[in-house]
């Protein structure tokens, strides 16, 4: 007869600091791809509505993973010991080594390409560009060079680099680094397969290698979930950094806000997948799937489906009717976007946490 | 049974739980043989279909498996599978990332010196962390000199079965019984001597 052995039951071997992990370079990685799309539409049409999504997409993904990394590396027994990455981290048959050199890659290209978005005299998608046809068609009146240069100086990220004294030598810095723009592009486009990699990471590295002995993590259902969930918080987070800096959302960022309702739809289709197909498809998982509608109902449907995906889901198409239909002033309307992304951000860490929590590890079944 | 390699594969110990009577002489053995803290557990008693009617306890510890799931987990290359077959962990190497514990479908690796949280403090966040990773070694050393692991010497009803897969199977066969593994896990374990091994 065979029957279970229970020696670590529930799935224990992981705490909430993986979860945070995880959450964070999905946004991360979500967060760089989004805004490498928006940077290329940038070229092409509105050039500082899809370029301010792109510089705070490339922020975004900066500030994950400088949160998500540090958090792993506090799980860890010698974190120094794994910082040393190309001396440690030498099993490439490991997800956890690919990961962590996906991770670099994607951290030295958010790194160059949000520096030489935002910084320097010469930046592709500066206002001043944008603004110059304008100035041209009404007639030749030249722009006030000086009110200009001082708007430049305080505007958003700008201004705190100039408030602590960094701004000229931040600018020089990125005009001197920035190759052509055709080069630049071409070099986002080599860090987005590190970031498209980091997404993927992020479903693989909940696994347990080849045995794979957490059904709850199937990856036919967890990629799909961490690919859609990781684009849209990510460009819920770009959007919702544009919209508070601009404080007046334009067109674009009225468009991504219809994006980041699909992707959050689609990560909403595949979680509801997992939670009606999984079972049938692998009995072990069942167990899991009960976690997460019971013991772990707080943080996964209440923070994740609700509070993460269905309300941000609805208040972003509500922002694009309202101001579409100019029933939502610009204030209301950056507050929205704000909110969308707080949600979603908090919606993605429940939801890594609660696929955590909730899993259970399956041993081999060993006959008596 | 023999502390000799053979040309059939490495020696190792696996256990025959009909003749387990849950004493807990194999986790004393260990910890004594190799003046290990009572919360090490590189061989541990545990229950088996908890809350059934066949619930029963009994011992698990590494099995040194050929295809093993923690060395392929392992970012770091601290777990290595030696030429004797065994699976050996160099501390000076583990980072303590818990990924060979999730990836053993056995639960051998210990994390001696992690935090664990009482159950209480545990929820609903909780688990481990810290901890670098220890095991059971097959007792190398002691193979060295010619003795047997030290769990299946002292134990007393010869539920520790030690020996190469072809004596262990030699030794399966003249009890009449069969390994605890299923295809799965013996595919695991023995790599490609698994279906001589387990026999019919």
């Amino acid at each position: 007869m065979a029957t279970e052995v229970t020696f670590d039951l529930p799935y224990s071997q992981w705490n909430w600091q993986i979860g945070v992990y995880i959450a964070m370079i999905g946004i991360a990685s979500g967060a760089y791809l989004m805004g490498y799309v928006a940077d290329l539409l940038a070229s092409r049409r509105d050039a500082h509505g899809h370029g301010q999504v792109a510089k705070y997409g490339y922020l975004v993904g900066l500030l994950g993973l400088v949160i998500g990394p540090p958090i792993l590396l506090s799980h860890l027994a010698t974190p120094f010991r794994a910082m040393l990455i190309p001396l440690t981290m030498t099993n490439f048959d490991s997800w956890m080594t690919i990961g962590a050199y996906l991770l670099g890659g994607l951290g030295l290209g958010a790194f160059l390409m949000f520096v030489w978005v935002a910084f320097g005299r010469n930046r592709p998608h500066a206002p001043e560009r944008a603004d110059s046809g304008a100035v041209a068609a009404d007639g030749g009146t030249e722009r006030d060079a000086a009110r200009a240069a001082t708007t430049d100086r305080t505007d958003g990220l700008r201004g705190v680099a100039d408030r602590v004294g960094l701004l000229d030598l931040v600018d020089s810095l990125a005009d001197t680094t920035r190759p052509s723009e055709t080069v630049r592009l071409a070099l986002g486009g080599v860090f987005s397969i590190a970031a498209a990699g980091v997404l993927i990471y992020s479903a693989m590295a909940y696994g347990s290698g080849m045995t794979e002995r957490v059904a709850l993590w199937d990856k036919t259902f967890l990629l799909p979930v961490q690919i859609f969930s990781g684009l849209g918080v990510g460009l819920a987070g770009a959007v919702g950094l544009a919209a508070v800096a601009g404080r007046n959302p334009g067109r674009a960022v009225r468009q991504y806000s219809l994006v980041i309702a699909g992707l959050l739809a689609a990560t909403l289709a595949m979680v509801v997948a997992t939670i009606v197909l999984l079972p049938g498809q692998s009995p072990a998982a069942e167990p899991g799937i009960n976690n997460l509608l019971t013991t772990y109902a707080v943080p996964f449907v209440g923070l994740a489906v609700i509070g993460g995906l269905v309300v941000p889901i609805l208040l972003s198409v509500g922002a694009v009717v309202g101001q579409r239909r100019d029933a939502l002033s610009p204030t209301a309307a950056t507050a929205t976007y704000a909110t969308v992304a707080l949600l979603a951000v908090v919606g993605k860490i429940s939801l890594a946490l609660s696929y955590l929590l909730a899993a259970e590890f399956e041993p081999l079944i060993l006959p008596l | 049974m023999s502390t000799q390699e053979s040309n059939s594969g490495p020696a190792r110990v696996i256990p025959n739980w009909e003749s387990c009577i849950d004493c807990g002489a194999c986790e004393v053995a260990c910890q004594r043989t190799w003046d290990l803290p009572p919360e090490s557990d590189r061989i541990q008693v545990v229950a088996l279909g908890h809350g059934t009617e066949e619930e029963a306890n009994k011992p698990m510890q590494c099995y040194n498996c050929v295809e093993a799931p923690c060395v392929e987990v392992c970012p770091t290359d601290a777990l290595r599978i030696r030429d004797s077959g065994s699976v050996r962990v160099k501390a000076d190497m583990c980072i303590g990332c818990h990924y060979c514990g999730v990836g053993c479908p056995f639960g051998a690796p210990q994390y001696p010196d992690a935090e664990v949280p009482n159950a209480e403090e545990a929820e609903p966040m909780g688990s481990r962390s810290g901890g670098l990773m220890d095991k059971c070694t097959t007792c190398e050393p002691r193979q060295e000199e010619g003795l047997e692991p030290a769990c299946s010497s002292e134990c007393p009803t010869d539920a520790l079965l030690f020996g190469t897969p072809e004596q262990l199977s030699e030794k399966l066969d003249e009890d009449g019984v069969s390994t605890p593994f299923n295809d799965e896990a013996a595919e695991i374990v023995f790599g490609e001597d698994a279906d001589e091994i387990m026999g019919d």
